[in-house]
């Protein structure tokens, strides 16, 4: 069974603009204030170029490993792998993060139980033993959830915003442009989760141009979504961890109907779980088919892979702010490498072929 | 047997999401175990010489002295340096975990606005717990005494005072609400101001002891504790999170306009009470040579009221002739300039000057900001016009 292209068109759209909701609108807000909207406009066309990059490479209809092999060998194409893998594996960390803190204060009214997000580790473990081609029917019905999910949210915030607190645009200089930028990288890898996935769907016509402006209607909605979450906060966007859930918390309608902006919240957060396992499942996916893709190899890597990131979420539970800025501030370089400088290094030695049409 | 072997992954799967549903979001099943959990439905502030006294509201699942209805509740206080140690002295003296998701109301005593009122607020901004849409109030006494006082139209002061910031007061245009977020916004910003609406509270009259009731309940009416009505038609002021000045009734009403609020709303003068059947307010800052701020209202009004008999005729039309339509422009128009300077007297940017000069331009801001609200030069246009 392979992925089908719309369900690649219907991931880029719809479900990638959700993993960038949680803790990185006011992490940006928190360097480049009101002009929040630049560095990730600038993050989105650079990626936006890349799906464009990497969906050129799908033509070839082999997966990244198989190409790799092609053309340096089984042991070259292995230690990449691994390496990807690893990046993955890494750029996973703080999407899970983000979705333990978002459960814990959100849906919860006190303090919850100190395991309550465990269960999200055996609902991952199961996922990522999955063939990665399993993920098309997901995003089939992810993306209608995310849609209105996303619509919702924003429908009932935008009422309460005020736009004209993005003014003066520019406020914040280069140097709120650059340090915004820096500090989102984390969030934007979508390149390096499309590149897991090629050669598990057939190339059709005008795929990449489709690809890259289903990205950017996906960011023209992030976008959106951002420009209201200052609206409505303003000066105190800052201190707002749970941006998407947080907003459209002040509809006027609210008094009347009661917390009805929580069956949006729910559906985004539900799309969310899935974005988050992505990574993970990618990183097994590719390194089962790296190591000969033997039947017990995946249950085994994604129940080691689940376990390690278990740990690790817990035993950095009261690190979790150290942790963000380790992985923002410090370790940001990590996935330009592997999001930007993979891809172009990838296309500019399996790229175009002599006299081949792009379609 | 081999088919059904085949769709266990699906089912597995189906199963792990179900489960992963009710982990995530089902609130520990919206469970409160109401013997060991407070709901605090208001809390009140004032300073003492400690730091802080918090009265907490809590709603009790017990039945008082009035079980005609409605909700019950107890007053306690906590004590301590922060408002999070007044909470944890609430649990130490209780048991009660408090729980503030429903804590709609934050008010604060004459004591608590006198210093800058975000050492106490600082509290709920931080809680995850406690949405940022509860009301804020400021009161005339202290906030234990009016949360302790008894509604005369409801058991729960609490929700006595929250009928008083409702959609329709608000559209009334005699009560300006705000919320925590609104007035955090207004605080952080280049304006450092903001508003609450101010709560009076006073004896219901005819509520004098035995007015009314039998002799023979004459010792259960003596007991009975005085019934008080709340009103919130002024509005507090603040500048730098200090409570700066009071409007007055009239400069709350001309607020409401200028924010475009009214919507139905009654204003009375010249013995002729209008009915605000559409409003506009606008509030721009234009930077020429020197600032100015131009405040203007537009409102379709009719005549809802008169002291005098009027002509059936006069009645059915409602409509104001052209010297009513001034009379009453140049009403709004004082309200308007009253309101004007008492922020400026009390250099409260209300208006929200500073943040517009902002919006304009890091330059023009960096110009200006410091310029003192009573030099800026104003502009008011107020104008009422007859429905016709």
């Amino acid at each position: 069974m392979k992925l089908r292209s719309r369900q690649i068109l219907f991931f880029l759209a719809l479900i990638a603009p959700v993993g960038k909701l949680v803790l990185m609108p006011a992490q940006i807000v928190s360097v480049s204030k009101n002009d929040l909207l630049f560095p990730v406009l600038a993050q989105l066309l650079v990626q936006a170029a890349l799906v464009f990059c990497v969906l050129l490479l799908a033509r070839r209809e082999r997966t990244l490993y198989s190409l790799i092999e092609s053309a340096a060998g089984t042991v070259c194409a292995r230690i990449v792998t691994v390496l990807f893998s690893a990046f993955l594996l890494f750029a996973a960390f703080l999407p899970v993060v983000e979705q333990k803190t978002l459960v814990r204060s959100i849906f919860y009214d006190t303090i919850p139980a100190y395991l309550v997000f465990t269960p999200f580790f055996l609902f991952s473990a199961y996922l990522c033993a999955r063939p990665l081609s399993s993920l098309g029917r997901m995003w089939d019905i992810l993306a209608p959830l995310s849609a209105v999910g996303l619509a919702g949210i924003l429908l009932l915030s935008a009422g309460s915003a005020d736009y004209g607190a993005l003014s003066p645009a520019g406020a914040a200089g280069v140097q709120g442009f650059l340090g915004g930028t820096t500090s989102s990288c984390s969030w934007f890898f979508d390149s390096a989760l499309l590149l897991v996935l090629i050669g598990r769907f057939p190339y059709t016509r005008g795929l990449a141009w489709k690809g890259t402006l289903c990205y950017l209607a996906g960011g023209g909605i992030l976008l959106f979504l951002l420009a209201t979450f200052y609206g409505v906060f303003a000066e105190i966007a800052v201190i707002q961890a749970h941006a998407f859930a947080r907003m459209s918390g002040f509809f006027s309608g609210m008094t009347v109907l009661g917390r009805i902006d929580y069956l949006f919240i729910f559906a985004v957060a539900f799309v969310m779980t899935f974005y988050v396992i992505l990574p993970m499942q990618g990183a097994v996916g590719t390194v089962t088919e790296a190591f000969g893709g033997k039947k017990a190899l995946a249950p085994l890597l994604s129940a080691g892979v689940n376990l390690i990131m278990l740990i690790l979420v817990y035993l950095f539970h009261f690190h979790t702010s150290q942790v963000i800025r380790a992985i923002t501030g410090t370790l940001f370089w990590i996935f330009p490498v592997f999001s930007v400088l993979l891809p172009l290094l990838l296309l500019l030695i399996f790229g175009r072929r002599p006299h081949e049409k792009i379609s | 047997m081999k088919k059904f072997l085949k769709t266990i992954p699906m089912k597995l799967w189906m199963i792990l999401c179900a489960l992963i549903v009710f982990t995530f979001f089902s609130n520990d099943f919206g469970l409160v175990d109401i013997q060991k959990t407070a709901l605090v439905l208001a809390a009140g502030i004032d300073r003492t010489e400690e730091g802080f006294a918090l009265t907490a509201q809590i709603a009790v699942p017990k039945g008082t002295d009035r079980t005609t209805g409605g909700t019950s509740s107890v007053e306690i206080e906590g004590s301590g340096e922060t408002v999070s140690e007044c909470l944890a002295d609430l649990y130490a003296k209780t048991g009660w975990v408090p729980k503030l998701v429903f804590c709609d109301l934050v008010i604060l005593g004459e004591s608590a606005v006198r210093e800058d009122t975000f050492d106490c607020l600082d509290y709920f901004l931080r809680n995850e717990y406690i949405p940022d849409s509860c009301l804020l109030a400021a009161c005339e006494g202290s906030a234990k005494e009016l949360l302790s006082s008894t509604s005369a139209i409801d058991d729960t002061s609490a929700l006595a005072l929250e009928k008083l910031f409702s959609d329709a007061a608000q559209k009334s245009g005699h009560v300006m609400v705000t919320t925590l977020r609104e007035f955090a916004i207004g605080y952080f910003g280049e304006s450092h101001s903001g508003y609450m609406p101010y709560v009076r509270s006073q004896a219901q009259e005819g509520d004098a002891q035995g007015q009314g009731g039998a002799q023979s309940s004459g010792d259960a009416q003596q007991q009975k504790p005085e019934e008080k009505i709340y009103t919130a038609r002024e509005t507090a002021i603040f500048s730098g999170g200090r409570m700066a000045a009071l409007l007055s009734p009239e400069e709350t009403f001309a607020f409401s306009l200028l924010e475009g609020n009214v919507y139905a709303g009654t204003f009375t003068t010249d013995e002729k009470t209008y009915v605000i059947l559409k409003n506009k307010g606008d509030i721009s800052v234009r930077v020429q040579e020197t600032p100015e701020i131009r405040l203007s209202i537009l409102c379709k009004v009719q005549i809802y009221g008169e002291s005098e008999t009027a002509s059936p005729e006069h009645l059915a039309k409602g409509e104001l002739s052209p010297e009513e339509e001034a009379r009453l422009s140049q009403t709004l128009s004082e309200c308007l300039t009253g309101l004007w300077n008492t922020c400026a007297e009390s250099e409260c940017d209300l208006l929200f000057f500073r943040r517009s000069l902002k919006r304009t331009s890091m330059e023009v801001y960096g110009r200006w900001k410091d310029l003192p609200l009573s030099s800026v030069a104003v502009s008011i246009d107020a104008r009422a016009q007859s429905l016709k």
